[in-house]
């Protein structure tokens, strides 16, 4: 089965491109802030310098870490989902689930181990940036050494294996469990629901956001800035909350949307929306990274701004540790929107390449190119509107609450340009990849496309 | 003694004219000529078979004639309309004038039987005329399969729902690519029946490529393709007379491979 693992990489290299992009990208973050706590372990580093390292490392890097896990987990089920088909084939020519198992497994290891290798010298890079960005605002000295070592190695290459390997084992059980005549039934239609266990890590997530945001308006008022720990927390369980039940959330969107969409542009928003709810299950894995994208970055950069306001009133200058928990948020934004906008245009790019025999049959019974771009626009309008509201959402329970806790307004006077931003970037990342791939997808001819 | 369909007066009495029809794959050594110097002009209301051996080019000739791919040199007319333009030109074209029925039926998995088949009107933004939708579908069978997604369906309920499909816009032409290759002996027997009830009773004109001699007998006359070229021609055929013709094909391809040869 190893064998057949390689030999199935080897043809399918492309299959694979969009799981080991999220694999290498999240190495390569785990791996960087990872790599303050090994700088912090050097002999010359002074005891403040090691705290502010190691919240460094801790907190961003912590956070960091159940995105990037979260994200190889949802490129990893995707593309073993892909290959439904595939799948059928093997049972019916008898491989068994324990052999179909090792296969998925076999595969997936391979992957990330690719791609946490590659992931040590970009992360080299990275730390020594971050530990630069530290010294030149004066968090930490200078004179600190920039190490990566073992426990940059030990995480990183551990927790993607690890993360990897059990998502794999989890997406092969939910495979191989069907029979052989579902699953091929099954990979042409595709209409997985949202299972119940989803549902409920969902709930307990939203509730947990939910819960820090009330704890941050009330308990925490008193701890100035110090309740942003808090705050910021509350909107990113809400966001991945949010993030779990996509499919469910983009039904009901759909539900909304649907009637005045199919008026407005005719054949192609009815097959937009055909798809859209034929395959809500594809489709929520692209709006997963935009809700989390527009949670997180609207959450974090308003705390900031509100406190960056509190804090010039007051006319007081910044703490050191103020000034770590700005660049913090900025590092960790930067690293959201970095992260988000290639991991969405990966699953883009990834899902639409995926799609190129249903665009033939499309063409065959007679979409024009127009149409089919039109098709995809569409699809991405309804994927961005229902990331961008619900990513939103989740952000109101950390700016609220942070708001409440600092200003006694739950109404930051914040710039609305910010969230302007946030929210251009979420549309543009969502809705130019698609056509652009469709594009290039369509240009084979509609007779080869389905026979491929 | 081809039946002649007087339905339908807006369509020519050539319904398939293909004029000089070249198509080369490949360039410099690696050239294929798929198809020679092709011409043909079929009536309205004929049921052709072509046959030949494979990589005779009869997908090509298939494909050429129904603008799904671009011959090198020649022009294609359906129903004296010369077919040409970009791929969204074609596509209308194809649209209004032109049904398929494919080997691997090709319906859109996500779309329920009514849907893939009312598709091509919806795509060509015309209004659905729900009488002669209720009349093809009971002609092919499918009137309580209607809300099905094709992975639910038999492969012959699924090539009968391209067949509806393709009626539903009253095409000029049908191309069938092997429809009943996929199919076991009494599916493929309905899917020809059906093939011959739209000449028949739908005044339309069916192409049909096969390797079966069966299915080749249901058709009005067998065009036998070589190398590119049509070697030959059987009206009213049996398939014994098709099967004896196809045995000296491959024959006269064995002697003189240099001579029929691109
Ligand atoms: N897309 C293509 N590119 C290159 N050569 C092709 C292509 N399609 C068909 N051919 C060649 O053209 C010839 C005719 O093919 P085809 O029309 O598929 O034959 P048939 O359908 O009779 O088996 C064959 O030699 C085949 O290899
Ligand atoms: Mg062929």
């Amino acid at each position: 089965m190893f064998r057949l693992a390689l030999q199935s990489l080897r043809h399918r290299t492309g299959g694979f491109m969009a799981s080991f992009i999220a694999l290498f990208l999240g190495a390569t973050i785990v791996m960087t802030f990872a790599s303050m706590l090994d700088t912090s372990g050097g002999s010359s580093v002074t005891s403040a310098d090691r705290d502010t390292l190691v919240i460094m490392a801790n907190v961003v890097g912590g956070f960091a870490l159940v995105i990037v896990i979260f994200a190889a987990t949802s490129t990893l089920t995707l593309s073993v989902r892909q290959r439904g088909a595939e799948m059928a084939v093997l049972k019916h020519v008898g491989a068994t689930p324990a052999q179909i198992g090792r296969m998925i497994v076999g595969e997936t290891t391979i992957v990330a181990l690719a791609g946490s290798l590659l992931a040590i010298l970009p992360a080299m890079l990275g730390g020594w940036l971050l530990l630069e960005a530290l010294a030149s605002t004066g968090q930490v000295s200078a004179t600190v050494p920039y190490r990566f070592g073992p426990i940059a190695l030990g995480l990183g290459l551990g927790i993607n294996l690890v993360s990897a390997t059990v998502a794999a084992a989890l997406t092969a059980r939910s495979t191989t469990r069907k029979r052989a005549s579902e699953s091929s039934a099954a990979a042409m239609i595709e209409t997985p629901g949202t299972g119940k266990k989803r549902v409920i890590a969902a709930v307990v997530l939203l509730a947990v956001g939910i819960g820090l945001g009330v704890v941050t308006a009330t308990v925490s008022r008193e701890e100035g800035y110090e309740s942003m720990q808090t705050a910021g927390q509350a909107s990113i369980w809400a966001s991945i909350g949010f993030a779990l039940l996509a499919q469910v959330l983009l039904r009901a969107i759909i539900t909304v949307l649907g009637h005045p969409l199919a008026q407005m542009t005719g054949a192609s928003s009815y097959l937009a929306l055909l798809n859209l709810r034929q395959r809500s299950h594809q489709m929520a894995s692209i709006a997963m990274p935009i809700i989390l994208f527009t949670g997180l970055a609207t959450g974090t950069l308003y705390m900031q701004d509100i406190e960056n306001s509190v804090t010039s009133v007051e006319g007081v200058a910044k703490s050191t540790i103020q000034k770590n928990i700005e660049t913090l948020n900025y590092v960790f934004v930067g690293m959201i929107v970095l992260f988000a906008a290639i991991m969405l245009i990966n699953t883009l790019v990834a899902a639409t390449t995926y799609r190129s025999r249903e665009f033939g049959q499309q063409r065959l019974a007679g979409s024009t190119p127009p149409q089919m771009l039109s098709m995809v626009v569409v699809e991405s309008i309804v994927l961005a509107v229902t990331g961008v509201l619900f990513g939103s959402i989740a952000s109101l329970v950390s700016v609220v609450p942070f708001s409440i806790a600092r200003t006694g307004s739950p109404v930051p006077d914040s710039p609305a340009g910010i969230y302007l931003g946030i929210v251009a970037v979420a549309v543009i990342i969502t809705i130019v990849p698609t056509p652009t791939t469709t594009r290039r997808v369509i240009r084979t001819s509609a007779v080869e496309a389905v026979a491929a | 003694m081809f039946r002649r369909h007087s339905g339908n007066p807006a369509r020519a009495a050539d319904a398939l004219r293909l004029v000089s029809v070249s198509k080369v794959y490949g360039d410099g050594a690696n050239a294929v000529t798929a198809l020679d110097d092709v011409t043909l002009t079929l009536p309205a209301g004929s049921f052709t078979a072509v046959m030949g051996p494979s990589g005779s080019g009869k997908s090509t000739l298939l494909h050429c004639a129904a603008g799904l791919d671009q011959p090198t040199t020649g022009q294609v007319f359906i129903d004296d309309k010369e077919m040409t333009g970009d791929e969204a030109a074609l596509t209308r074209f194809r649209r209004q004038r032109i049904g398929f029925v494919f080997q691997q039926f090709n319906l859109l998995p996500a779309l329920t039987v009514l849907q893939n088949v009312t598709l091509p009107l919806k795509l060509s933004g015309r209004k659905l005329d729900h009488t002669h939708i209720r009349i093809v579908l009971e002609q092919v069978g499918l009137s309580d399969r209607l809300e099905h997604r094709p992975a639910e369906l038999s492969g012959g309920e699924q090539q009968r729902v391209t067949i509806a499909r393709a009626l539903v816009t009253n095409p000029s032409m049908i191309f069938a690519d092997e429809p009943t290759g996929a199919l076991d002996t009494r599916n493929a027997r309905s899917i020809l029946t059906l093939l011959q009830e739209a000449v028949r009773d739908f005044g339309q004109t069916v192409v049909m490529v096969t390797h079966d001699p069966v299915a080749a007998s249901h058709a009005c006359s067998v065009l036998f393709l070589a190398d590119g070229k049509f070697v030959g021609r059987l009206d009213n055929p049996t398939a014994e007379a098709v099967a004896e013709r196809l045995t000296h094909l491959g024959d006269d391809i064995a002697r003189q491979p240099v001579a029929l040869g691109a």
